[in-house]
């Protein structure tokens, strides 16, 4: 099988083809009005960058359908594997089915959570010991700046994978609404990741915040990290798009919104934030870009614009763009919490409830950000008890959990285990928050340690263990085998202890005085010693050694999924008894998920009644 | 064990151990989470906010851990058991309780919080003001009288007011010893008082400072050198400073006399 019959690898043909027309095509016009040189660095690969992408597109073939309806062809909808050629490349190419696309998302946003913890390490080196060793401040503020953005890729891409993959079979639905566009949305993500990744080349140093003016500063980088974030944006604002119209549009007969699995409110929450708040970030950013590439002022005061005006639009889009990280995540926890403690999910409308005023409560809370940085002061006092505000729905979604679990009948499985440590994580994340709602206790710890610690446990908490649960928890059904469940018990165990050292380090380095991103830290930090932990250097190797042990759990995991691909034990269609749809079907789903249409005819947890949350059709119906 | 989960000994049980373990948390993240020297009032203000939100995080942490591992421990399957659980789908007197408990909670620590808030921003009309010069990667700190220092100097027992300013990026003004933080924004004067209280001496005399001094340290990223932009901070009591400040005049402007200078400093 010849190569180039491999989308990804048209793909990339098509990326760089398309980088160096427009690469050439700006030293042409540089030649033609009398620039000294043609080329020159930071116009040449924004214009080829947006070139290249386009490229990628057309040859990975995003574009193919959509550019057949425009000279009036049919496209019929292909389903299964490319014809002639094995099932895997499928994988690597535009495939319109969603569980391809949701594999294709989640393994593509595994990949980065390699990448941006890569990052993490390589620092984190470093920073086991006080003074410079191997990383130069300049490569270290690439670096660390690095990690935030691949980490955020991870992110939103795995939440991705997790929508596309679940909801339409929570719905019973063949697929989801717009199955071009969702093909489409996912492999805008890939000439995004090309160019976050290419941004090392030249460097960056502003953090993942990049707050002008040190953005209009700095090297070329930084633009292809605003191109980067453009179109992952792009991908999100179409992702959410299609789910809303997914969730709204194609559930089956009798199930109405309250009865939904809750995994679905969660998406659909997710969704409505992702496609309101994208465009402030993307606006930011490409002010930034215009600001360089063209000279505009909008955050350079000598040029009468405003820096603080960046942060305002930067944290209106990432302040809601923390609750797209974990609200899917506090989703799974809901979804699969009463399967193994075989009991309903309880105050099953507030749960659903909660996770839209946290949403909401979402857009109100931005400036919590910038106590420090300057704006009116009054200000203040409202982002203060806005902030404060988002305890009471995250609090209903704690405490039912507890209710859920209360007199239930539970087992401890591996996905189970990530759910109950996700809690314990998350809860500490959320904990920590209120110290940094109030403005006096916030001044010190702001910009600190501390609120790494916090910002790691949230995400943890609220995406990584959930991710991780959600990969275990639907591996039988993805891959008809079940996991080691050895292997799946060794890896909770050691990733849990040790990303509570890391977490509860940073805090401790936080308090002491630690600020973040820094290169290099002063030993014992102006002598100031933790009579009970020691000096602050003790506590950076600790989260240091807790990092790559946590780095180890996660490989044994992907050495567990792929073994267990091929040797696991066959898993039957449902191996934990749930009652939710897609595993009333066999395992792996065939192509087309549902041979016969549900109806909705229960509560979708109503464990220790009889009966069942949905029914499928007598007669086969409405295939193709 | 008694058969039902809304039996009162379970509720009796997980009370104490939430009560124990609320403690415990409470004497170990005092341990694990210490401030710097307390140098300012501000400190003061901040760490017993600081410890507040502490006693009351070790209580929320407590009681959703103790409950949660309560369950793993009494309401696991037994071997064998391959029944469901009780059908409880919740209960809205319930939801309603822990909806508006914190929803209390919060204004409570929202009024808390303004009141810090207010403490700490108090202004006063004998401020020494001291005007901060950020640049990449350096401070620069500029007193009455055109006086220049790279050493911040500010006197003890006395309202300090500093005016932030900064010549390209932004950067931020960070004394932990002080808990003040602010950003030191181009384009803009921004500020931050504070009322040192522990003197240069005091603070080297405490046995673990290996004797190092207090120091600005910048905590906003600025760029290649931001993880070294520091300069030291004195603090000295009030005839100390006003006595160098005058030093320092007569160094800028020799002709000053000694009835100018008694009338310009406070
Ligand atoms: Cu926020
Ligand atoms: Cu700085």
């Amino acid at each position: 099988m010849s190569l180039m019959k491999l989308g990804l690898v048209r793909g990339l043909i098509g990326e760089v083809v398309g980088a160096l027309a427009g690469v050439f095509v700006v030293m042409l016009i540089r030649a033609a009005t009398g620039y000294e040189s043609a080329y020159s660095a930071e116009p040449c690969w924004v214009i080829g960058l947006l070139s290249g992408s386009i490229g990628f597109l057309i040859g990975v073939g995003a574009l193919t359908d959509w550019s057949k309806w425009w000279v009036g062809q049919e496209t019929p909808m292909h389903h299964g594997p490319p014809v002639g050629q094995p099932a895997w490349t499928r994988y690597f190419g535009v495939d319109y089915n969603h569980k391809v696309i949701g594999i294709q998302y989640g393994v593509t946003g595994f990949i980065m959570l390699m990448i941006g913890g890569g990052f993490a390490l390589l620092f984190r080196t470093e920073l086991a010991r006080s003074g410079l060793q191997f990383l130069q401040p300049a490569t270290y503020n690439t670096v660390m700046s690095m990690h935030g953005w691949a980490a955020l890729f991870s992110i939103l891409i795995g939440v991705g994978g997790m929508a596309n993959y679940i909801v339409p079979l929570m719905l019973g639905a063949e697929d989801m609404a717009f199955p071009r566009l969702n093909a489409f949305a996912y492999w805008i993500n890939v000439p995004a990741i090309i160019s976050l990744l290419a941004s090392t080349y030249y460097g960056w140093d502003g953090g993942w915040t990049v707050y002008p003016p040190l953005s209009l500063r700095g090297g070329a980088g930084y633009q292809f990290v605003f191109i980067a974030i453009f179109l992952l944006g792009f991908s999100s604002i179409l992702g959410s798009l299609n789910i809303i119209a997914t969730i709204i549009r194609m559930r089956p007969p009798g199930m109405s919104l309250f009865r939904m699995p809750i995994f679905c409110w969660a998406v659909m929450a997710t969704s409505f934030l992702q496609l309101t708040a994208t465009q402030f970030i993307a606006q930011a950013f490409l002010m930034l870009s215009v600001s360089r590439a063209l000279g505009m002022g909008f955050f350079d005061p000598a040029k009468g614009g405003d820096p603080i005006l960046f942060q305002h639009l930067f944290w209106f889009y990432s302040h809601p763009a923390v609750y797209v990280f974990v609200l899917p995540g506090l989703g799974i926890i809901s979804e699969i919490l009463p399967v193994f403690c075989r009991k309903p999910l309880f105050g099953y409308r507030w749960v659903a409830l909660s996770s839209v005023g946290i949403a909401l409560v979402g857009f109100i809370v931005w400036g919590h950000h910038m106590f420090t940085s300057g704006y009116a002061p009054y200000l203040r006092v409202w982002f203060m008890i806005s902030t404060l505000l988002v305890a009471v729905p995250t609090g209903v979604k704690f405490f039912s959990w507890l209710g859920t679990m209360w007199g239930g009948k539970l087992t401890f499985p591996t996905p189970m285990l990530f759910v109950l440590g996700a809690i314990s994580v998350f809860l500490l994340g959320g904990l920590s928050g209120p110290v940094l709602a109030t403005v006096a206790s916030d001044q010190p710890l702001q910009d600190s340690y501390f609120v790494l610690g916090h910002f790691h446990a949230t995400i943890f908490g609220g995406f990584v263990f959930p991710f991780f649960a959600a990969i275990y928890y639907w591996y039988p059904k993805i891959t008809g085998r079940m996991y080691n469940e050895t292997m799946g018990k060794i890896h909770f165990w050691i990733m849990t202890p040790a990303f509570w050292v890391m977490s509860l380090g940073q805090m401790t380095a936080g308090t002491m005085g630690m600020r973040r991103r820094i290169a290099d830290y002063e030993q014992g930090l102006a002598g100031f010693v933790n009579p009970h932990l020691g000096t602050i250097e003790v506590i950076h190797m600790a989260i240091t050694l807790s990092a790559f042990v946590i780095a180890f759990g996660i490989l044994l995991m992907i050495y567990n999924l792929f073994h267990s691909a091929e040797m696991g034990k066959v898993a039957g269609s449902n191996p934990w008894r749930s009652r939710s749809p897609e595993w009333q079907i066999p395992s792996p789903i065939p192509e087309h998920s549902y041979a016969r249409p549900i109806t909705v005819v229960g509560e979708p947890y109503d464990y220790g009644l009889p009966g069942s949350y949905v029914t499928m059709a007598g007669a086969a119906a409405g295939d193709d | 064990m008694p058969k039902s989960s809304t039996h009162p000994r379970h509720f009796i049980i997980v009370g104490v151990l939430v009560a124990i373990v609320t403690l415990v948390l409470y004497v170990v993240l005092e341990r694990a989470l210490p401030m710097p020297a307390q140098a300012s009032l501000e400190a003061l203000t901040i760490d017993w906010l600081f410890g507040l939100h502490m006693l009351v995080l070790s209580f929320l942490f407590a009681l959703v851990v103790v409950f949660m591992v309560y369950s793993i421990v009494v309401f696991r399957r037994r071997e064998g058991d391959d029944t469901d659980g009780e059908h409880i789908e919740g209960s809205t007197s319930i939801e309603i309780a822990w909806t508006v408990i914190p929803l209390i909670l919060v204004v409570i620590f929202a009024f808390i919080g303004f009141k810090t808030l207010n403490d700490i921003t108090r202004q006063d009309p004998n401020s020494v003001v001291i005007k901060a010069h950020a640049q990449q990667w350096q401070w620069q700190f500029e007193y009455e009288g055109g006086v220049i220092s790279d050493t911040l100097v500010v006197p003890l027992q006395h309202r300090v007011h500093i005016e932030l300013d900064s010549k390209d990026v932004i950067h931020s003004f960070f004394v932990s010893e002080f808990r003040v933080k602010q950003d030191a924004v181009p384009g803009m004067v921004t500020h931050v008082d504070f009322t040192p209280i522990m003197s240069t001496e005091e603070y080297l005399a405490i046995a673990d400072r290996k004797g190092e001094e207090m120091k600005v340290r910048c905590a906003e990223l600025c760029g290649l050198s931001h993880w070294s932009m520091m300069a030291p901070v004195r603090v000295v009591p009030e005839n100390e400073f006003t006595a160098w400040l005058h030093r320092e005049m007569v160094k800028v402007n020799p002709a000053l006399t000694k009835a100018d200078l008694s009338k310009t400093s406070n």
